[in-house]
């Protein structure tokens, strides 16, 4: 063994390669987005980023169902747009060991919600799962992932947190063991179609309710295999209240108690379906237990459940009420939280903290996408439209000073929901923003359904080569994937070929985006305008920009300090001092859209 | 030995890069190491939270709890106030007063605090530390871009976890050649603005 810092999502991808995955797919999404480029740098490992997560779980469970090792990669919401295979495939089963990655984000710190696939994947789906307290049994856990899966025919899954995902810690690693079995597809239409067939030999039933029977039963295998699973232990002390770490929540508990200064009676349940042996066992002769989990009550209430079930009367705390409901754990909610039940006490009122000044995101200095959306806001300002919003780094739009989407909500709906306000009889314009990732992503249909509907909306896309939100992935409209150069699909020409009418622009260029904008609004139907300029952080550095760069500097002379470039702006390099513009020259990239903004001609 | 360092900067400020310093040293030294950070968009001039964990025993979070970092580096003071809950009682902060606007505090819907409420409010608190201009110093030596390692080297003046001597070699591994006579002088003029702040 050799040991080594690494970050947890270095961790599983080195679990993964250790462990002879062939293929591994995902589509970016903070906080997992590193594991498939980290995989696709070991020799052997095909690594690609799909166009969304449903696809990416299909080409690993298509590699899987070809007797090779596979792994999909997603954040939880990745995991809601791939919800619908996962519904299919767990009634299947795999072949060669499969691990499903999704990762949570608790907190929603780099998310639009907080939610717990813990739910999705096992309450609902009826997976194993398992969830790391740490970057050393993020390793581990990946490992003994495809062992179990290949054992048991099941897709298994591991849930990191963003505090495991994006955590560096030492870790005890093996040798990359590149597995050279034979790819060989046994075709079993018995198993891998999942059809409303009659099935002879069972009587006459359905292949649904078949398949439904193999699942429910292998739950007994799944819950002796975690019976005995190193990952779930009690550690002993006297005390008739009890605790129990899930996940980083362990962590946070073990943190907790070292402050605390007396050893606790702790149970670290990092499984599902639990050990329920080990369950029953640590609840003996407690009065009271305290769950820490991120961050649905879902172990919480099986505990319940299965204290019913077996006539234990205990009291079960967590989430569902003692503990706050919403947000992250840490040691110090947790460290209140067993002070509070050693004593007998409610978890105490949350004092609200005070406010200080936020720092929100906004666009970079020289990005495209601030030039889009202040030609975008102009033309809305006049005909009063609404812009609906979509994913990636053009959200900050939403925020000040921009203030223009009206929603987000997830990937590729901006466009149904726009032609939506249009069927609901909104008689003024309205207009789909999204960015080319998304795009293809889930935008593709939506924008079908709009067109084969009737749509009269303006959808416009931010065509900007990359990825950017996650750190600049490529995506079908890029000039490569993850291996090679390929040719770029237009996005344009895509939508062109749908029946819309396409019209382009280069968003540096204010005055011109603002005009195709307008002429699109004009026609009726779905328009499509593609507003087309590269990422300037990352083809910046590559000395490629899509603006021709410029001195910017504001005429004191003529500046009244009006503020409309701060107000209405928001480009970091741009404040006010001394009741005039000041753009300071070291957060300037010289793109110039500000020249536009300035009413009276004073930024030159 | 426990050493809970965090750092907090904004986006650009170099930040990342103090925090892998100390981590690596600690990790050349034997110690066990834990670390994370927390940048929503931070190249979009967000705010950047650095957690660097070093003990001799295990540590079980990365994140330190609040009350229990020895040193709060506050690479800017706006960033320096929102997470002086982390600070130690016994902790030393060293906090650079140079500000960097907020978007919200230039559009006036926001308040950016002066130095001297930030001061004020982080003395009311009880905690010791050093106010210094790192920035300034930075630019004096002809590049903004020292800010961090400036702040690096006054690290090395309040803690001898980590000798200043390690962490000066360490850092300059991780950097170009051409930077290294600038960062090896903007180490020593920090180091020495501890104690000399007015």
């Amino acid at each position: 063994m050799q040991k080594e810092f690494m970050l947890g999502n270095e961790a599983i991808a080195r679990a993964a390669a250790e462990s002879g995955v062939k293929v591994v797919a995902g589509y970016p999404g903070t906080p997992a987005t590193e594991i498939v480029d980290l995989c696709g740098g070991y020799p052997g490992v095909y690594a690609e980023w799909s166009t969304n997560e449903k696809h990416a779980f299909e080409v690993a469970t298509a590699a899987s169902l070809t007797n090779q090792r596979s792994m999909a990669v997603m954040k939880h919401n990745g995991t809601n747009a791939a919800t619908d295979f996962l519904m299919h495939v767990n009634f299947t089963g795999i072949r060669a060991g499969m691990v499903l990655i999704t990762a949570d984000d608790p907190g929603g710190l780099s998310s639009q919600c907080e939610e717990d696939t813990r739910i999705l994947v096992h309450n609902y789906a009826h997976l194993p799962m398992f969830d790391p307290s740490s970057v050393q049994e993020a390793y581990a856990m990946t490992k003994a992932a495809f062992e179990l899966s290949e054992k048991t025919e099941l897709v298994f899954a591991l849930r990191p947190v963003m505090r495991i995902n994006h955590a560096g810690g030492m870790v005890e690693y093996g040798a990359a063991a590149p597995q050279s079995r034979p790819a060989e597809f046994v075709i079993d239409r018995k198993r891998f179609v999942m059809s409303a067939v009659v099935e002879k030999e069972s009587g006459g039933e359905l292949r649904p309710k078949m398949r439904h029977r193999w699942l429910n039963a292998k739950q007994d295998e799944l819950r002796a295999l975690m019976e005995a699973s190193p990952f779930n232990r009690a550690e002993k002390a006297p005390g008739e209240v009890g605790f129990i770490g899930c996940g980083i929540g362990y962590a946070f508990l073990k943190e907790a108690e070292r402050i605390h200064g007396a050893k606790l009676p702790i149970l670290k349940l990092s499984t599902l379906p639990l050990p329920e042996g080990k369950v029953l066992d640590f609840v003996s002769g407690l009065k009271k237990v305290v769950v820490f989990e991120e961050v649905e009550p879902v172990v919480e209430k099986l505990i319940k459940e299965l204290c019913f079930e077996h006539k234990v009367v205990l009291e079960v705390l967590g989430r569902s009420g003692y503990l706050p409901k919403e947000g992250e754990l840490s040691t110090n909610l947790v460290l209140t939280a067993v002070e509070a039940a050693l004593a007998g006490k409610p978890y105490p009122a949350t004092v609200q903290g005070q406010y200080v000044s936020a720092r929100t995101r906004t666009q970079c200095s020289g990005c495209s996408h601030r030039g889009l959306l202040v030609a975008l806001k102009e033309v809305v300002r006049k005909n009063g439209g609404v812009v609906t919003g979509d994913i990636g780094c053009h959200d900050a739009g939403t925020f000040e000073p921009m203030n223009l989407q009206a929603t987000i909500y997830c990937m590729g709906s901006s466009i149904p929901m726009a032609y939506g306000i249009k069927k609901a009889g909104f008689d003024k314009p309205v207009y789909a923003l999204i960015g080319d990732s998304t795009f293809f992503h889930n935008g593709l249909t939506g924008l079908a359904s709009a067109i084969y509907n009737g749509g009269d909306i303006t959808v416009v896309i931010a065509y900007n080569s990359t990825t950017a939100m996650t750190g600049f992935q490529p995506h079908p409209g890029s000039a490569n994937n993850l291996n090679q150069p390929v040719t770029p699909i237009d996005p344009g020409a895509v939508a062109a070929a749908m029946g819309a009418k396409v019209f382009r622009c280069n968003p540096y260029n204010v005055e011109e985006t603002a005009r195709v904008i307008g002429e699109a609004t004009a026609e009726t139907g779905v328009k499509v305008v593609i507003a087309e300029a590269l990422c300037y952080l990352k083809f910046g550095r590559e000395g490629k920009i899509s603006f021709t760069p410029r001195q910017v500097a504001v005429d004191e002379a003529v500046c009244n300090g009006c503020g409309l470039c701060v107000r209405t702006f928001g480009c970091p390099a741009i404040s006010l001092a001394d009741n005039k513009a000041a753009i300071e020259p070291s957060g300037c990239n010289g793109c110039g859209v500000c020249v536009s903004v300035c009413k009276r001609g004073a930024i030159k | 030995m426990k050493f809970d360092l965090v750092i907090a900067g904004v986006g650009g400020q170099g930040n990342i890069l103090a925090s892998q310093v100390v981590a690596k040293c600690a990790m050349d030294a034997g110690y066990n190491v834990v670390n994370t950070e927390t940048k929503g968009a931070a190249q979009r001039g967000g705010s950047v939270l650095s957690h660097v964990r070093i003990a001799d025993g295990e540590i079980f979070s990365p994140l330190v709890p609040a009350g229990q970092a020895d040193v709060l580096l506050g690479f800017e003071p706006l960033e320096a106030l929102r997470y002086i809950g982390l600070l130690s009682k016994k902790g030393t902060f060293i906090i650079n007063t140079a500000p960097v606007p907020t978007i919200l505090a230039n559009m006036k819907v926001d308040e950016y605090p002066s130095t001297e409420q930030i001061v004020a409010i982080i003395k009311d608190k009880g905690l010791a530390g050093h106010f210094l201009n790192a920035t300034r110093a930075a630019k004096e030596l002809g590049n903004v871009l020292l800010t961090n390692v400036v702040m690096l080297g006054a690290l090395t003046a309040v803690s001898n976890v980590l000798s200043p001597d390690v962490i000066l070699k360490k850092l300059l591994t991780m950097v170009d050649e051409k930077f290294h006579a600038d960062d090896s002088r903007a180490f020593a003029v920090g180091r020495g603005l501890i104690g000399k702040e007015g």
